[in-house]
């Protein structure tokens, strides 16, 4: 059993095979830092949400079953010791349901949760967007999460000519991301009746078209048609309009990400962009953890031997060649 | 039962056939003439050795598919049922019982539900729970789970400043709702805490009664009564009018009276009193019931990989230990040794 035995390329992989899998049966663990996030998540149930005009490959879906069918995806690429909570938003505020709760102890019932959200659920039609962000802000900072806003970006009634209110409290900054819900084309919204049931889709005339006559008229207005100093002063003759479609207002939410200190990503980008845009905009708690790292000597000791019995081959090969 | 965390490795496992068609052992370019004499304790090697290949790889593979073992989950019997609790979140809940906002003496209605509705739910480890909260819609904030953290981060919510209406006959209905067929043998209970009733509309009653008849779930009815609001069970003054728009408590009281569930109705009027009546309900609702329960998890990966060790391990002594034959005495023949 001389020295020279070991030059043999399969016994020296058998030999490495046997050590990996004795480090693998060891069961060695390294210690990593995990970042967890403490998340509320904010979904707009408005009636703009029930548009379809969402696909994720089974034909067009509404906006709200895109949000019930991917959310829990979202939810699941979050690394377990993270904390998710649910809400909704209508009318001018959000309502929570769930208060953050670990993630993967707590899977189930927040993806049915999360399946079970319902236009329905929606307690009055207006569906203003900046007041019911800085409502879910709020609620995100007694909660002490970050907020994760779901939402169209479409304002009922129009924002106003003047803007909109910015988030008051700039000193405690709550971080946190809008997911844009929604297609680029304009759409046209469905309508229900008292009991639910869908009776076509909104008119024109259906919807307020102007701006909300909240603050300043616009700086042009008595240069528009219908105005008057008293009766008009915003000046609208506008009873034409697309208010009655909608789109992703990208661009729109975008703006209000920037001037609230969040980030914005479109939800059809996909899980992993929707996991970066979280790693920049949300805080992170780091958590040393064990993890098992048996598998990569495992997997060296498979492939070393793997590799052992192809170089016999190999060798075998030569020698009858000679 | 042994379950798997990656299963598509086992896509792998075809390679345990390598060493069946492979010796590891080298395959001699010139026949060793003495083999057929060689003990026939040698003669077995061959297969085993391919054999303990054929294990390491094996094995190997089976540990990364991350395998363990768990004792399939067992069906217990404990007691508790299948609630469904139904939760006002008007916006009146959040005043004290005295109806002020609250201060640092007195804890909103909303706060004190919380509080003691949490201590219920710790209470009852076996109990199915789904949370619905309802103003002007009824919302499932929670679908029924045995998920206690869950539950009780639902319960959590409740004290958030509420909304405007109390739509009490559409909650009602989705509670009722929420029964499912796996909950079938167990005993079944909806618990409304409110602070305040509204008309429960015609249609909405004759859509309830056939539920409540279908589902057989008994219904307690927590009624946290402000200080100076009119009692449940106070029948009107003479010469009051006596209406559903006028005492809408009273008459959801006997609304649900008539669903012909067993039904209790609490009058609670400070947080001692909603105490008192949510002990009653957890005394009332123990019932016999199957829950599962998890066995606990073991992982196997070591055991296979130590396997796979103890097999590689073999094979490399078998290799160092493989010397060519001796030389046979006669002839020329000459077998040269790590030439």
């Amino acid at each position: 059993m001389s020295a020279a035995r070991w030059r043999d390329p399969a016994l020296l992989l058998l030999a490495l095979a046997g050590l990996a899998a004795l480090v693998a049966a060891l069961d060695p663990r390294l210690s990593r830092v995990v970042a967890l996030r403490d998340l509320v998540f904010v979904v707009d149930v408005t009636r703009s949400m029930n548009v379809r005009d969402m696909d994720l490959g089974e034909g067009a879906i509404s906006r709200l079953d895109a949000v019930r069918a991917e959310l829990p995806r979202v939810i699941a690429n979050l690394p377990c010791g993270s904390r998710a909570g649910l809400g909704v938003f209508t009318e001018r505020r959000s309502l929570t349901f769930i208060e953050p709760v670990e993630v993967c102890e707590n899977y189930v019932p927040l993806s049915a949760a999360i399946d079970a959200l319902d236009w329905r659920m929606a307690w009055e039609g207006d569906s203003m967007i900046v007041r019911g962000l800085h409502h879910a802000l709020d609620r995100a900072r007694q909660l002490d999460a970050d907020l994760v806003f779901l939402t169209d970006g479409h304002e009922a009634p129009p924002p106003p000519f003047a803007g909109q209110p910015a988030y008051g409290d700039a000193a405690t900054p709550v971080r946190g991301a809008i997911l844009g819900v929604g297609g680029a084309t304009p759409m046209p919204i469905p309508r229900f009746d008292r009991d639910g049931r869908e009776v076509g889709f909104y008119r024109p005339e259906d919807v307020q078209q102007s701006p909300r006559r909240i603050g300043k008229p616009p700086p042009d207005a008595a240069s528009r048609p219908g105005f008057h100093p008293r009766n008009n002063p915003y000046g609208e003759a506008d009873l034409s309009g697309e208010e009655h479609l909608s789109t992703l207002r990208g661009a729109y939410l975008h703006d209000l990400a920037r001037t609230s200190n969040l980030g914005y990503v479109a939800m059809s980008e996909g899980v992993s962009s929707v996991a970066s845009a979280f790693a920049r905009a949300t805080r992170s708690r780091a958590e040393v953890r064990k993890v098992s790292v048996a598998a990569f000597p495992a997997g060296l000791a498979l492939a070393a031997l793997a590799l052992g019995y192809a170089a016999r081959v190999f060798m075998d090969r030569r020698q009858q060649g000679h | 039962m042994i379950t798997l965390d990656h299963p598509l490795v086992l896509l792998l496992l075809p390679l345990a056939l390598v060493p069946l068609l492979v010796p590891l052992l080298p395959a001699r370019a010139q026949p060793a003439l003495g083999a057929a004499d060689a003990g026939r304790a040698g003669r077995g090697l061959g297969p085993t050795l391919r054999v303990l290949g054929a294990v390491a790889i094996a094995a190997l593979v089976a540990g990364l598919a991350g395998p363990w073992w768990g004792r399939a989950s067992q069906v217990r019997v404990g007691t508790g049922a299948h609630l469904a609790l139904v939760i006002d979140r008007s916006l009146s809940m959040n005043d004290s019982f005295a109806g002020r906002t609250p201060d640092g003496q007195n804890e909103s209605k909303a706060a004190a539900a919380k509080r003691l509705l949490t201590d219920f739910v710790h209470r009852r480890p076996h109990d199915r729970m789904a949370v619905v909260g309802f103003s002007t819609a009824p919302m499932l904030l929670l679908p029924m789970t045995d998920h206690k953290p869950a539950v009780e981060a639902a319960i959590a919510a409740i004290d958030e400043p509420g909304l405007s209406k109390t739509d009490v006959g559409r909650a009602l209905a989705m509670a009722f709702s929420l029964f499912d067929d796996s909950s079938e043998d167990a005993a079944r209970a909806i618990v409304l805490v409110s602070d305040g009733a509204g008309i429960v509309p015609r249609e909405v009653q004759e859509a309830l009664l056939p539920m409540a008849a279908r589902q057989g779930a008994s219904l307690y009815w927590l009624y946290l009564r402000t200080r100076g609001a009119k009692g449940i069970f106070q029948p009107p003054a003479p010469g009051e009018p006596d209406t559903a728009q006028a005492r809408p408590e009273r008459h959801l009281n006997l609304f649900l009276k008539r669903l012909g569930v067993p039904y209790r109705a609490f009058e609670a009027e400070d947080p001692e009193g909603v105490a008192q009546a949510i002990a009653e309900i957890d005394k009332l609702e123990a019932k016999p019931l199957l829950y599962r329960e998890e066995g606990p998890r073991r992982p196997l990966g070591s055991l296979l990989f130590g396997l796979a060790t103890a097999a590689i391990i073999a094979l490399l002594a078998a290799r160092l230990l493989d010397r060519p034959l001796p030389p046979l005495p006669r002839g020329a023949l000459i077998l040269e040794d790590d030439a």
